[in-house]
């Protein structure tokens, strides 16, 4: 007889799995999740920013989008608020980052995908059978879909993902999840209090029981962005200016001593790529700064509180090299980048940064949340606070959240459910996704398209709740 | 396998096919002999043709099943199905084995299904229909609202709504208060109406007067209020439908919880739970503090409550019986008893060991409370002492230790060794009375008559027993005393009396005087000296020697006539006598020293450990009044 250990699968029926090959997408402002649901990472990770280099042509993935080429503007589909604004550019990147790792375009029957065809058959029929090839061509037949959405979204916003499901892709099923809920799915949790705090937006959402609660979701723009835009400051305002050179500029490097200017050769471009993709490729490289460099103050006490500066500066620095070769040690600075999250005094402003509200700290935002739940569930939920989103991966943010929380909490049992692993951390909401979808119990919470069909998008109100 | 036929024969499916090969297999099965393979084999092969004498099993490795062979891979299909508890019949596809044999399908679907590839079947998979539940919700008619759930504060509509978002939340109620929405609802459908008006023009404006919200709330519903609405149309429902006096427990019960709530103490609690969580960190702090001090309060009483309760019931006197002699016996053989006296014994001697004599006021320091704290020095030495004397200390019963103050409070008392059968304590004390002679036990009543000893101590308990015992001891002394002083007077006397004859002859009065003022300083100072060191019980003796002292003075100048020779063997006679008065009044000093050490000690720890009375554990009660009773004993 077989004994169960670790490694051997549950029986079927055990944890209630039954995978229908549902498609998990959680599109984000830094990437685009994709996945089958039941596997534990996503596939298919490709950022949500896309090139364009005239009106027409959308180029999308790592490998379009990060050479430099001429003309080519790098943009993303979300606008300043949180909810998706270019709905075309959207609907292709998403449809681009399922079909492109996942189900792969579908090939069309031969005789009426338009390759065989007559080119001399006159436009009227031509048109006639495109409809026919478009019909056949929806690349997700077989697939029920779930998306994420963002605890704030709104209703129209809403009934336009069901609207790109079911008219764009032809899925047989779709179902809209907020990523609160998908994010403590994923820790395990159905109540909980949920900090994500990713590029452009930190929010923070409570949840009871699997349903978010609207009137307590926060969120607020400080958040992996803001600390980018943070860190540029500091660059700009050091004595002499740190130069930021995205990778593609440089075409060879020496080495220089700290602090010295750079020695690199540079590489020239016939057409000179634009300022967003510079922005862009600047990102990545401050990107790596923020994952190698910048720490959070991890407490007791505010940074700039008393001689936590001091203490901070005798700390040991941490070196960084630019990509053109030019590198120092980073002191006290590379605490401050970060501060703004947790204290608005502490931002780093200028004339086209103001500070930020008091009430977009993350202690703030918590405090805003909590006070939004009735009182009954407060304690509940401050003992499941899930902590998601790539900047919590800052080094020692965690230590910084738990020492707020307790400050503003002090009588409650607050406890911070952070994921240990990168991956998981990233993309909670869409493991969280994974698992929901595989779930046999899900089965009837689908809408499916016949309901679709019924109801109208109107329905996706009624049942995503 | 014969009713697999008969489905194939309704079936009308060819029966013949599969059935021969199962019969095969199994006519294989049964009768070729399992093959054994490898060294087993040859061990098989060493038995020669006989059967093994012990059946012999092929060890199997339990914890790794091994791969079975079940012939090819099995193919996997999709498998679309149907969710039954879905309206829509939505379709969709999981992974399944491939069914090997056509699924059993209806006889008239037989013609259609016939043409079509076997993955058309449509499964219908009910495994996770017991997850489609909906709450259980009261429902009303119009009637019914009219007659008895009218509330000027709600309308029918909101009523309506109410109970249909309470529905769609399964009576979460903190989702339903966060979803709650009918005012912005009302609000959206005014800014419709006006809207539509507006594009109908300004002829039906009078309208919106007509509306039914005349009056519209802008004020949004507290839950309280919700749950006060719901709570209030269910329990009126469930007692239209059920008569109070037919309810059951059960629905009884549910019907004064939802009859009985009360949205404004709801409220206060809410707000005093607000304040609560809302409290400061010092606050918090000082919370901790008090609670983790009335935790150590509360397990410092229930230890002690636990201990003092063990106590009680090993000390449990034994049942009395209804003769004495049986009673008796039940007192000698009382194993709990024997088992506490053992172990107290233990104890005892491991503590004098441990402490090394002078343990006295260590021992007085220990309060209850020591023992409680720090329990372990002492058990320790115990665990050591019983380990080195492995008989004399039984383990029936788990070492206590007593403190010095709790040994005095239970009278618990240690013996070096106790004398068979029972004694009285006053036997004790009357047999303390009694000298050898009647003369002297006569003696000794009078002088403790003129003590104020009367001659039946009230309380004869062990601790007044002692002290009557030195008492005795003294008097005893000072009637030794005194009977050498006696002594000593008549000789002085007849010495004197000699005296004064000689000075009457002969005229060396010189010497005589001098002799005679030496001796009777010497005497004097005899008689003192150690009467000074005495305490007072000699005061009355002292008295009387210095008046005999005097009376020597005086009587010097009279004698002054005594003969030298006389005078001399006079105070050779004193001489030889007087090592012999300092003698015994050194023993007696010594005496006295030890008899007020013990009688300290003995008062402090109330053991009687030193008088080498019997080898006995007395439990018997010390009551407060003993304490005068000594003092007096001791006047």
């Amino acid at each position: 007889m077989n004994i169960p250990n670790s490694s051997t699968a549950p029986t079927a029926g055990e944890y209630a799995g039954d995978e229908v090959s549902a498609i998990v997408l959680d599109p984000g402002y830094s990437t685009t999740r994709a996945g089958f649901a039941g596997e534990d990472v996503p596939k298919s990770v490709c950022p949500s920013f896309y090139g364009q280099s005239d009106s027409d042509s959308y180029l999308f993935g790592e490998n379009a989008i990060h050479s430099p080429v001429g003309n080519l503007n790098t943009k993303n589909y979300w606008g300043s608020d949180g909810i998706v604004e270019d709905w075309d550019a959207a609907t292709k990147l998403w449809e681009y980052s399922i079909t492109s790792r996942l189900t792969g375009a579908r090939a069309g029957d031969p005789a009426k995908n338009g390759l065989n065809d007559d080119p001399r058959a006159n436009g009227e029929s031509m048109d006639v059978e495109m409809e026919g090839v478009e019909n056949n061509e929806k690349p997700m037949e077989d697939s029920p879909l779930l998306v994420t959405e963002p605890g704030w979204n709104s209703a129209k916003a809403r009934e336009k993902y069901i609207e790109i499901a079911m008219e764009d892709w032809g899925v047989p099923a779709f179902f809209l999840q907020k990523t609160g809920v998908l994010a403590a799915f994923a820790s395990g949790k159905a109540s909980g209090i949920i900090i994500d705090v990713g590029a452009s937006h930190t929010s923070v959402t409570p949840v009871l029981d699997g349903m978010v609660l609207r009137k307590g979701v926060q969120k607020s723009p400080l958040a992996g962005n803001f600390v980018s835009q943070q860190i540029r400051q500091t660059f700009k305002t050091a004595s002499p200016e740190i130069p930021l050179t995205p990778h593609y500029l440089v075409k060879s490097k020496t080495q220089v001593d700290a602090g010295a200017p750079a020695n690199a050769t540079y590489k020239t471009f016939p057409v000179a790529p634009s300022a967003s993709f510079r922005l862009n490729e600047e990102e990545r490289v401050l990107t790596e700064f923020k994952e190698s460099v910048v720490e959070v103050w991890p407490g007791p006490g505010r940074f700039t509180n008393g001689t936590n500066e001091e203490i901070a500066k005798s700390a040991p620095g941490r070196p960084f090299e630019m990509p053109d070769g030019w590198n120092n040690i980073f002191g006290s600075e590379r605490f401050r980048v970060a501060e703004g999250l947790f204290d608005a005094s502490a931002a780093l402003t200028s004339e086209a940064n103001p500070r930020p509200k008091d009430e977009w700290t993350i202690p703030r935002l918590v405090q805003a949340a909590v006070q939004h739940v009735d009182a009954d569930q407060r304690p509940l939920l401050l003992a499941n606070i899930v902590v998601t989103g790539g900047s919590t991966l800052l080094h020692k943010f965690n230590d910084r959240l738990n020492f707020e929380i307790n400050a503003i909490y002090p009588s409650t049992r607050n406890k911070l459910i952070a994921p240990g692993s990168v991956v998981e951390r990233k993309y909670a909401a869409w493991i969280g996704g994974s698992i929901l979808a595989s779930l046999g119990s899900f089965h009837q919470l689908w809408i499916s398209r016949k309901e679709y069909e019924e109801h109208g998008a109107s329905i996706v109100e009624k049942r995503c709740r | 396998m014969a009713s697999n036929r008969d489905v194939r024969d309704m079936l009308g499916l060819p029966v013949g096919e599969v059935a021969p090969p199962t019969a095969n297999k199994k006519s294989k099965k049964g009768g070729g002999t399992k093959r054994i393979q490898g060294v087993a084999r040859e061990v098989a092969a060493l038995y020669g043709e006989r059967p093994p004498p012990v059946a012999v099993y092929e060890e199997k490795k339990t914890y790794r099943a091994k791969r079975q062979s079940t012939g090819p891979a099995k193919k996997w299909i999709q498998q679309p199905f149907t969710n039954p508890a879905r309206p829509d019949g939505l379709v969709l596809k999981h992974w399944r084995r491939k069914p090997t044999t056509a699924p059993p399908v209806q006889e008239g679907e037989d013609a259609a299904m016939q043409d079509s590839e076997p993955t058309d079947y449509l499964e219908s998979c009910a495994d996770y229909v017991k997850y489609n539940i909906t709450v259980d919700m009261p429902d009303f008619t119009d009637e019914e609202y009219d007659a008895h759930l009218r509330n000027n504060d709600w309308s029918r509509e909101e009523t309506v709504y109410l109970f249909g978002i309470v529905k769609d939340y399964s009576y979460r109620w903190a989702v339903i208060w966060d979803r709650y929405e009918w005012q912005a609802l009302k609000r959206r459908e005014r800014a419709l109406a006006e809207a539509a008006q507006q594009g109908n023009g300004d002829t039906d404006s009078n309208a919106l007067a007509a509306l039914p919200f005349a009056t519209p709330r802008d004020k949004e519903r507290s839950l309280e209020e919700m749950k006060a609405r719901f709570y209030d149309i269910s329990a009126k429902l469930m007692k239209l439908r059920i008569p109070e006096v037919q309810m059951d427990a059960d629905q009884y019960s549910l019907y004064e919880t939802l009859s009985k709530f009360d949205p404004v103490m709801e409220r206060n609690r809410k707000m005093l739970a607000t304040a609560l969580m809302n409290r400061n960190m010092d606050e918090v702090k000082e919370e901790e503090f008090l609670l983790t001090e009335l935790q150590r309060i509360n397990m410092a009483a229930v230890r002690l409550d636990a201990e003092r309760e063990e106590l009680r019931s090993r000390l449990d006197a034994p049942q009395a019986n209804t003769s004495t002699a049986a009673g008796l016996q039940s007192f000698t053989s009382s194993t709990a008893l024997q088992a506490l006296f053992q172990q107290l014994f233990q104890q005892d001697r491991s503590k004098k060991r441990s402490s090394g004599g002078s343990n006295a006021p260590g021992r007085l320091s220990l309060s209850a409370n020591d023992m409680i704290n720090t329990p372990s020095n002492s058990t320790s030495a115990n665990r050591r002492t019983s380990m080195a004397l492995p008989p004399s200390a039984p383990s029936q019963t788990p070492v206590k230790t007593l403190s010095p103050h709790q040994e005095h409070r239970f009278a618990v008392s240690t013996h070096d060794r106790l004398t068979s059968g029972i004694t009285f304590g006053s036997d004790k004390l009357l047999k303390m009375r009694q000298a050898k002679s009647n003369v002297q036990t006569q003696k000794i009543a009078s002088a403790l008559q003129e003590l104020g000893v009367p001659e039946i101590i009230p309380i004869p308990t062990s601790k007044v027993a002692d002290v009557f015992e030195q008492l005795v001891a003294k008097v005893g002394r000072l009637l030794d005393v005194r009977k050498v002083k006696e002594k000593e007077m008549g000789e002085c006397r007849v010495l004197s009396r000699m005296k004064a004859a000689r000075d009457g002859t002969a005229g060396v009065k010189q010497e005589g005087d001098a002799s005679g003022e030496n001796n009777g300083k010497k005497q004097g100072e005899g008689q003192d000296t150690p009467m000074g060191d005495s305490n007072e019980d000699g005061a009355g003796e002292d008295d009387d020697a210095e008046g005999e002292d005097d009376t020597g003075a005086q009587n010097t100048p009279a004698n002054a006539d005594r003969d030298d020779a006389e005078a001399d063997g006079g105070d050779e006679d004193r001489a030889e006598s007087r090592p012999q008065d300092v003698d015994a009044d050194a023993d007696a000093d010594a005496d006295d020293v030890d008899a007020e050490g013990e009688d300290e000690s003995a008062a402090q720890t109330s053991r009687a450990t030193s008088q080498g009375a019997g080898h006995k554990r007395s439990a018997s009660e010390l009551s407060d009044g003993s304490q005068p009773s000594e003092k007096r004993a001791r006047k």
